[in-house]
């Protein structure tokens, strides 16, 4: 534990080199805690790192060191099982690593699942009681929050009718208020922006903010990428186990997109036949000047050379092009007949460009996704899912509404009457 | 709001208004008396998580445990109003339900010694209220035995997402037994009256044997509680073996006095404080006052392993809980 890095002043939280294994079978997981107990009953730690790994054991969290400060909203973001929700789990408190130190230096609150702790037949009233006792407010703080806690929750109507009675929104609203009107100095969120109607959705947001400018550290894990820029400043993103990434929003959901992709591209691949007679070969992703390049600006020419090997002629071959984002799906598609495009393929194959002039598209990963048929609907030789991988890294969107935002930049213009 | 954070900063024992983990603290200390700067910035709660085994510092240990208990006061009385309030709200019967157990067992006991099925031998009381007795008794220990397990399966999903004092859980236990408890103990006024049983002054001590009762089959059940939460195989077993255990507890029946009989009321943890607390509450005098002080002198060093085997196997179980 590094003392100097701890002592600084607005240093919330300080993960040191933590690894966390986890066992799938399920007896030997049994057996494996009874140990851990005893171990630690008679005083052994249960320091292990890569180098004692116990039988069926994984590495959940691999070597992770990140740190906020005070202020700073962190999302962690990556592919289901990268190890993000027991980074969490670790941080709150609720299991211990097992090599590595997290040191946390003021308040937790947690919102892992709103209203955990709800008794369906008591009162919408009695239970904020509960829920906040659960999250360590006393009775005499809530008192004073409780008119608070209802306005925000938008439930004055229905406090004091039984929890049952409730719309599953209108518990997650309550449980949302409760935890967002405690004051803690480091706030942890796990999935749970996507709850609720969007105007409520908008105004946990803004609350969110308001925190964040009070001095508030949140940490906030999310598959909903797209909601990401509302509140969050920094990333560390996580890839099997592994930060892969710790800094700025942009390239880390854009580091999460691609990987998003890269796990489509291996099953993809699997499935991939031989023997055919024509298929599309290499694929670049070059620039106007026909060097390969994979960052690109909103507007720029995008170019796809595309390969296609053949061992018979194909004649009158038809191409089709999606150009798609790993979050959104296919964004567009094209094809060689919609421009009158006529060609054949002789053996070996031959090379095909196609040009996107001044690309629209905003902040993201994006690949292709591309189909060699011959003239008929039946004539189908080759599909290659996830090409040509690329993105668009600026310039900056802004997502509260001082500039643009999305995926695609549309020209427009305002009129402003009278 | 400004100054609620700046009094936030203080470490404040008594008022942490946010669940705060406290599971290492030992390095705590260390990096307050060690920090350079802490002139010029206000010490805040420090908490550390790391692989080390807290056990290793066990004044800190056994310290923390007393501030959870003392921090989880209000969450447990929160907790145990909505038990109580959620448990007879949806009923007809209401507290009724509470009385019910210990009659009906009473009533089955009382109709097979009438029917000469078994004999109790000399009760020195009418047999209705020293079985009553008995049965409201060992239905308090086997409550507080039952109770930690219990209280880990029912609040698993509270357990694995938040972190709050872990020990409230036992105080809304113990606090349910001993609930449970008083109400049945109410059945021994009408008892008392219909089958005129003098009442001694010896029941003035009754509480102290009882409570040793309730805290020594939590301390054994709280024991239990990591390998019964690993391995169902456990609560099976403990209920496969319950009706067993209740025979050989003198509580249908006198204790027995030859060897090797007598040898029963030594090994069977329930035994001595049962009895201890039956004496003083019905017959004024006891012969079991020294087994019934050596087991409740014990019940108090087991309680205290028991706290920290569950304080420290509690995070390892939330792993298989979610694993």
């Amino acid at each position: 534990m590094n003392l100097s890095r701890s002592s600084s002043s607005d240093l919330i939280l300080d993960v040191d080199q933590v690894w966390k294994a986890y066992c799938r079978n399920l007896k030997r997981a049994m057996w494996y805690g009874l140990k851990d107990v005893g171990r630690e009953i008679i005083g052994g730690g249960r320091d292990r790192n890569h180098h004692n790994l116990r039988s069926g054991e994984f590495f959940a969290v691999r070597d992770a060191s990140f740190q906020i400060r005070r202020g700073e909203c962190l999302a962690m973001i990556g592919p289901n099982g990268a190890g993000k929700s027991t980074m969490l789990k670790m941080i709150n408190g609720l299991i211990k690593p097992d090599s590595g130190s997290i040191q946390i230096s003021g308040k937790i609150g947690a919102l892992i699942e709103l209203g955990t702790g709800f008794n369906p037949i008591l009162s919408g009233r009695e239970n904020i009681y509960i829920n906040a006792a659960v999250l360590g407010m006393p009775k005499r703080e809530v008192d004073g929050l409780m008119e608070k806690i209802v306005e925000f929750a938008e439930l004055g109507h229905v406090i004091n009718d039984p929890i049952k009675t409730y719309s599953s929104g209108m518990r997650v609203r309550l449980g949302f208020s409760i935890a967002a009107n405690l004051r803690p100095e480091l706030l942890l969120m796990d999935e749970v922006l996507a709850v609720g109607d969007v105007g409520f959705r908008m105004k946990c947001f803004t609350h969110l903010n308001e925190l964040v400018k009070q001095g508030v550290s949140i940490v906030l894990v999310t598959h909903a990428v797209g909601m990401l820029q509302r509140v969050a400043t920094r990333s560390v993103v996580f890839g099997e186990g592994k930060i892969v990434h710790d800094g700025d929003l942009e390239t880390g959901c854009t580091i999460y997109e691609e990987m998003l992709g890269a796990s489509d591209r291996v099953r993809a691949k699997q499935k991939e036949e031989s023997g055919r007679d024509g298929e599309i070969g290499s694929v670049e992703v070059c620039n106007e000047a026909m060097e390969p390049q994979a960052e690109f600006e909103t507007g720029e020419t995008v170019r796809l050379r595309i390969q296609i090997n053949a061992r018979a002629k194909i004649k009158d071959a038809r191409l089709i092009v999606a150009l798609c984002s790993p979050v959104h799906g296919v964004l567009n598609s094209v094809s060689t007949p919609y421009q009158g495009i006529q060609f054949d393929v002789d053996p070996p194959g031959r090379v095909i460009t196609l040009e996107f002039p001044k690309i629209p598209f905003l902040i993201g990963a994006y690949h292709f996704n591309i189909s060699l048929f011959g003239p008929e609907k039946v004539d189908f030789y080759h599909r290659s899912s996830l090409r040509g991988v690329f993105r668009i890294v600026g310039p900056p969107t802004d997502a509260d509404g001082y500039g643009i935002n999305g995926i695609t930049k549309l020209q427009h213009s305002w009129k402003i009457d009278g | 709001m400004e100054a609620e954070f700046e009094k936030s900063k203080t470490p404040e024992q008594g008022e942490r208004p946010i669940a705060v983990a406290r599971r290492a603290p030992e390095v705590s200390a260390e990096v307050n008396s060690g920090g350079t700067d802490s002139f010029s910035h206000p010490p805040r709660d420090v908490i550390i998580y790391s692989a080390q085994s807290s056990i290793r510092n066990p004044v800190q240990l056994i310290r923390d445990i007393c501030t959870d208990f003392w921090l989880g006061r209000e969450l447990a009385w929160r907790l145990f109003l909505r038990n109580i309030r959620g448990l007879y709200r949806q009923t007809l019967l209401g507290l009724f339900w509470a009385f019910l157990p210990p009659i009906a067992n009473t009533a089955i006991w009382i109709f097979l010694r009438q029917a000469n099925v078994f004999s109790m031998g000399d009760t020195q009381v009418d047999g209705t209220v020293y079985i009553l007795t008995g049965m409201i008794l060992w239905q308090a220990f086997i409550d507080a035995f039952q109770m930690p397990l219990a209280m880990l399966n029912k609040n698993r999903n509270m357990i694995s997402k938040l972190n709050f004092p872990r020990e409230a859980l036992l105080l809304v236990g113990i606090g349910e037994v001993v609930f449970d408890l008083l109400i049945r103990l109410l059945l021994l006024i009408p008892a008392f009256l219909i089958f005129q049983v003098p009442v001694h002054s010896s029941i003035l001590f009754a509480p102290i044997a009882i409570l040793g009762l309730v805290l020594l089959g939590a301390a054994l059940g709280l024991l239990l509680m990591p390998i019964g939460s690993l391995y169902q195989d456990v609560g099976r077993f403990i209920s496969m073996v319950l009706p067993f255990w209740m025979i050989i507890t003198p509580i249908i029946y006198v204790p027995l006095t030859s060897f090797p009989g007598s040898l029963l009321n030594w090994v069977n943890p329930a035994s001595p404080l049962l009895l201890l607390a039956r004496d003083w509450l019905l017959l004024g005098t006891t012969s079991h006052f020294t087994t019934g002080l050596i087991f409740g002198a014990a019940a108090i060093p087991m309680l205290l392993i028991a706290l920290v085997v569950y304080r420290i196997s509690i995070p390892v179980l939330i792993e298989r809980m979610t694993a």
